[in-house]
Order: structure tokens, then C-alpha cells, then sequence
């Protein structure tokens, strides 16, 4: 029963949560589509920190996307051991780059007290969620591999069935705790999406190239409150 | 033909087939759905009349067991195991402990259907469930080399499946080994007892995970043969596939790790000079 909810229901639920707020967010408060960057005049510290971070985790899901979309290319592939090898190790070393750039990016924003300010919980409950999806899909990697041809029969069918509107769990339900723990975050992590600083990769600055210069501005409100408060002791 | 005539004789036809396929679906002795079911989850360990395979043969069974026996039984075996039925122990210890699986989607009521079942197919010459009629000729070094090339993948199965490689391993397999998916094959040939029960689980797999994989794209009898004959050599063989194969993958992956940060900093080694770093020691002057 928990299974035809977590696999057979909840993606639907995370999906519409994905689409409608993501483009309601973006109709109400377009300003807030950004990552929030912290990284202004920021030391050699986020660069250890960002760089692994973005292309291990880009290059894992270019991974997953295209044992979803082409499963039998994947599979393909894999019929010579040495290119599954091959495959496999580059994943579990991408997915270890992540991790690294992840803890990186977790220590340097707990290390440091101007960065702790400008997190909320909702950031904090992102790396909870992050930190979770990633230790799984390294653990899936190194304690029941081969992910990469596996996926392609167990998970991709599950995946399709979905897109099909007729969810069959019976291909996933037996699979083990761990690999269930990963697809369900995934899931919960889909619909937590469109309320957090994530949605930046929804808006890749490509128009930096040909945009007019902008200039912003990001003040505390409790500045803002003892500017305004000044001005009125001056003109009173 | 008056066209609302020809939509009245067609209803009519419509009701009348529907009426028809649902009394058949409702005969109990006959349902195909119930068919199906035993096909897809008893028949890898069991038969009626072909012999013993991981579990009895199943012929006459509801002659030798008692009904509300048997349900019990099928509906939970380990419980009745470990209650101490000494039936139940008879034929756990028949089975070379092995323990009967629960079956997801098992009812009381589906059970009965399932006695009813094999009482019909008991009471037939050859039932359908006879089992696997797989060539009984002698097994070569080339249905060895075979099985090999379609456990690891070299050779595809013709029904489109994965190979055996993706979530299993053996002894047999050189490099980083099999996946680690599924359990380790090494002595599978040993656990269910040989060739003729191990044929009829790679027939048609019965575990919840490979189920719904190899319904669509089973195995064919010739790869079947195969693959025996290539688990059958590496449990002659003896020893089970080593851990050292994991910690291998492991520490290439770190590895990889190491080699892309080294990576990352050779790309960009020129950061920060044209912009940041006049930024930043204008924020320390």
C-alpha cells in the first residue's frame, strides 16, 4: 500500500507541485528566480566548493536522464564489461566529486557567520534533503551496482509507466530499501523545488552575453528601518 | 439496412459478447487470471505431474493436504516453518532449506482459486504445469563458453533482457565482478539441486524483483541450457566471487575524484586575476 502512495502517487503529487508553483513563483516574483549567490569577493574556499559541486551533480543527472531516455543505448553499451567498468567507475567518481563539493559548500556556509545570516531553514532543509540524495546514490553505487544496467530495466519502466498515467510499482517495490530511499527524495526534492533557491537552474543566465548592465542592490531590512529612521530625526 | 437497426444489432452483439467473456472469467476452474498467476509465480519451483523441482510436485495435492492445510500453509510458509508443523519441516528439509517465498498478491480467496486449479489440472493426463521440457542432451564446453558470453553481457539475450551481469555476480567473473543487485550465483547450480529446478527458475524467474522484467522478454531453452551449463561449471568450480572486487571499484572512484580536482584546478588556474583578486585586495587596503 505504502508503495502504490511513494511510487505510484506521490510523483504525480510532486509533479504538480513542480509546475504550478514553479510558474506561479515566476508570474508573482520573478526577482526571486536566482541562487542568491554568496560568492562576491569570496575566496579560493567556494570555488572547491561550487565547481565540483555543479559539474558532478550536472553530470549525474545527464547520466539519469539518458538511462531514461535511451535505456537500450545504456545498455548497449554496457554488453563489453571493460565499458560498464568504465561507466561505472566515471559515476561513482562524479557522484563522490558532488559529495565533496557538496560537504565544501556545507562547512564553508556553516564556517562562516555572514553566510549563516543569510540562510533560512528552507536552505538548511535543502542541504538535509541534497545531503540524503546524494550519500544514497553513492551507496546505490557501491553497494548494488551495476545502477547504470539495472536502471534501464527496473527503474526506466517505472519511469515510463508513470509518464503513461498508469503507474506499475511491482518494478520497483522489491528493490531494496536504499534504492527506494533515492527515488522517493528525488521525488519529495521534484516538488520542495519551486519554493527553493534551486530554481536558478530553471533560469541559466545565457542573456548575460547581450543583456544591458544591471545594477542591484540588496539591503536588511533593519537597515533600511534605521535609514529611514534617520532621515526622519533629520527633517524633524 | 435502417441505420438505428444496425446500431440495435450491434449493441445487442456487444452485450452478448461481454455477458459471454465475463461468465468465463467467473468460472473458477478456468480463470485465466488464475492460470497466469501460477504460471508467473508457482511454476519456476513447482509442477503438476513433471516431477520434483525446488519444491514438490504439486500433482494430487489437495488429495494428500487438507484444503484450509494448505492455504495456511501457502499464505505465510515460513510462519508454518518455524511453527514446527512437522509437515512443513519435512518439506523444508526436501527443498535443501530453502524457504517457500510469500507470494505479494496472495489471498485467502486467490488460494482457493489456486486448489481448485490444481485439482482440475491433477485430474488431466498431461497438465499444463507438466514443467519445462528442456533437451535432456549432455552439456558442452560450448554451452559453457555460451552461458558466459550471456551471463556478462557479450552476447544479448534474444528477448531483450538485461544480462545476468547487471545485478549478479560469480566467481567466474574477472575484472570488478557482477553487479550487486541481486545475490551471487557462484553455487546456484548447488543450492536448488541441479539442473532441472534450476532450468525451470531461469525460465521463468519467480523472485518480485526479476518478475516483472523477464514476463515480457523470458529467456529462451536454448539459453536456458546455456546458462545452467555455465553456473553448473563455476559451482563445480567452488568459491564464491571476493569483496576485493568492490573495494577495486572503490578506490578507482576516488581516484577519479582526485584526478578531476587535480583537473579542475588546471583549467582554472588563472581565476580570479583579471577581476577578483584586484576586488578583493581592495577590500583589504
Amino acid at each position: 500500500m505504502s508503495d502504490v502512495f511513494l511510487f505510484g502517487v506521490l510523483p504525480y503529487v510532486s509533479l504538480m507541485l513542480f509546475f504550478v508553483v514553479t510558474i506561479q513563483r515566476y508570474r508573482q516574483r520573478k526577482f526571486s528566480y536566482s541562487s542568491l549567490s554568496t560568492q562576491f569577493l569570496e575566496n579560493r574556499r567556494h570555488f572547491w566548493a561550487s565547481v565540483p559541486f555543479h559539474y558532478g551533480v550536472l553530470a549525474v543527472l545527464a547520466g539519469h536522464v539518458v538511462a531514461f531516455l535511451a535505456p537500450s543505448v545504456v545498455l548497449g553499451w554496457n554488453a563489453a564489461a571493460v565499458r560498464l567498468y568504465a561507466l561505472e567507475i566515471t559515476g561513482l567518481a562524479l557522484g563522490l566529486l558532488t559529495v565533496v563539493g557538496f560537504v565544501a559548500t556545507v562547512v564553508r556556509r556553516l564556517g562562516d557567520a555572514r553566510l549563516r545570516r543569510v540562510s533560512t531553514r528552507g536552505d538548511w532543509l535543502l542541504y538535509g534533503l541534497l545531503l540524503l540524495q546524494l550519500s544514497s546514490g553513492v551507496a546505490i553505487a557501491y553497494f548494488h551496482g551495476w545502477g547504470s544496467s539495472w536502471f534501464a530495466s527496473s527503474a526506466t519502466p517505472w519511469l515510463r509507466s508513470l509518464l503513461r498515467l498508469a503507474p506499475d510499482v511491482s518494478y520497483v517495490a522489491p528493490l531494496p530499501w536504499v534504492v527506494k530511499l533515492h527515488f522517493v527524495n528525488a521525488w519529495v526534492l521534484i516538488g520542495f523545488f519551486p519554493f527553493t533557491r534551486l530554481v536558478h537552474v530553471l533560469v541559466v543566465p545565457n542573456m548575460y552575453l547581450w543583456r544591458r548592465p544591471q545594477l542591484v542592490l540588496w539591503n536588511r531590512r533593519e537597515r533600511h528601518d534605521a535609514g529611514a529612521a534617520a532621515r526622519r530625526a533629520v527633517s524633524a | 439496412m435502417h441505420p438505428t437497426h444496425t446500431i440495435r444489432c450491434l449493441a445487442a452483439a456487444a452485450v452478448l459478447v461481454t455477458a459471454a467473456a465475463s461468465a468465463r472469467a467467473q468460472d473458477p476452474d478456468v480463470s485465466e487470471e488464475t492460470i497466469q498467476f501460477f504460471q508467473l509465480n508457482c511454476a519456476s519451483c513447482h509442477t503438476v505431474g513433471g516431477g520434483k523441482l525446488t519444491g514438490p510436485d504439486l500433482k494430487g495435492v489437495a488429495e494428500r493436504r487438507e484444503r484450509a492445510w494448505i492455504a495456511t500453509f501457502v499464505l505465510d510458509p515460513r510462519a508454518v516453518i518455524d511453527g514446527g508443523d512437522p509437515v512443513a519441516q519435512e518439506l523444508f528439509r526436501g527443498a535443501n532449506g530453502v524457504y517457500m517465498p510469500s507470494v505479494p498478491g496472495l489471498t485467502r480467496d486467490r488460494v482457493e482459486k489456486l486448489i481448485d486449479l490444481l485439482v482440475v489440472e491433477s485430474a488431466k493426463e498431461r497438465s499444463r504445469f507438466v514443467g519445462l521440457q528442456l533437451s535432456d542432451r549432455a552439456l558442452t564446453e560450448a554451452d559453457v563458453a555460451r552461458g558466459r558470453r550471456l551471463f556478462e553481457g557479450s552476447q544479448p539475450l534474444a528477448g531483450g533482457a538485461p544480462a545476468c551481469l547487471s545485478c549478479h555476480t560469480t566467481g567466474a567473473v574477472p575484472g570488478l565482478g557482477g553487479g550487486r543487485l541481486g545475490p551471487d550465483l557462484s553455487d546456484v547450480y548447488a543450492r536448488l539441486e541441479g539442473r532441472k529446478p534450476l532450468a525451470a527458475w531461469l525460465a521463468a524467474p519467480p523472485s518480485p524483483t526479476m518478475q516483472p522484467v523477464f514476463k515480457e522478454r523470458p529467456l529462451d531453452g536454448e539459453e536456458v541450457l546455456a546458462l545452467v551449463a555455465y553456473l553448473a561449471d563455476t559451482s563445480a568450480a567452488g568459491g564464491a566471487a571476493t569483496p576485493r572486487a568492490g573495494l577495486g571499484f572503490l578506490f578507482a572512484g576516488i581516484g577519479g575524484v582526485l584526478a578531476s580536482l587535480v583537473g579542475l584546478d588546471f583549467v582554472w588556474r588563472r581565476r580570479f586575476r583579471a577581476v577578483r583578486r584586484p576586488l578583493v585586495r581592495g577590500t583589504r587596503a
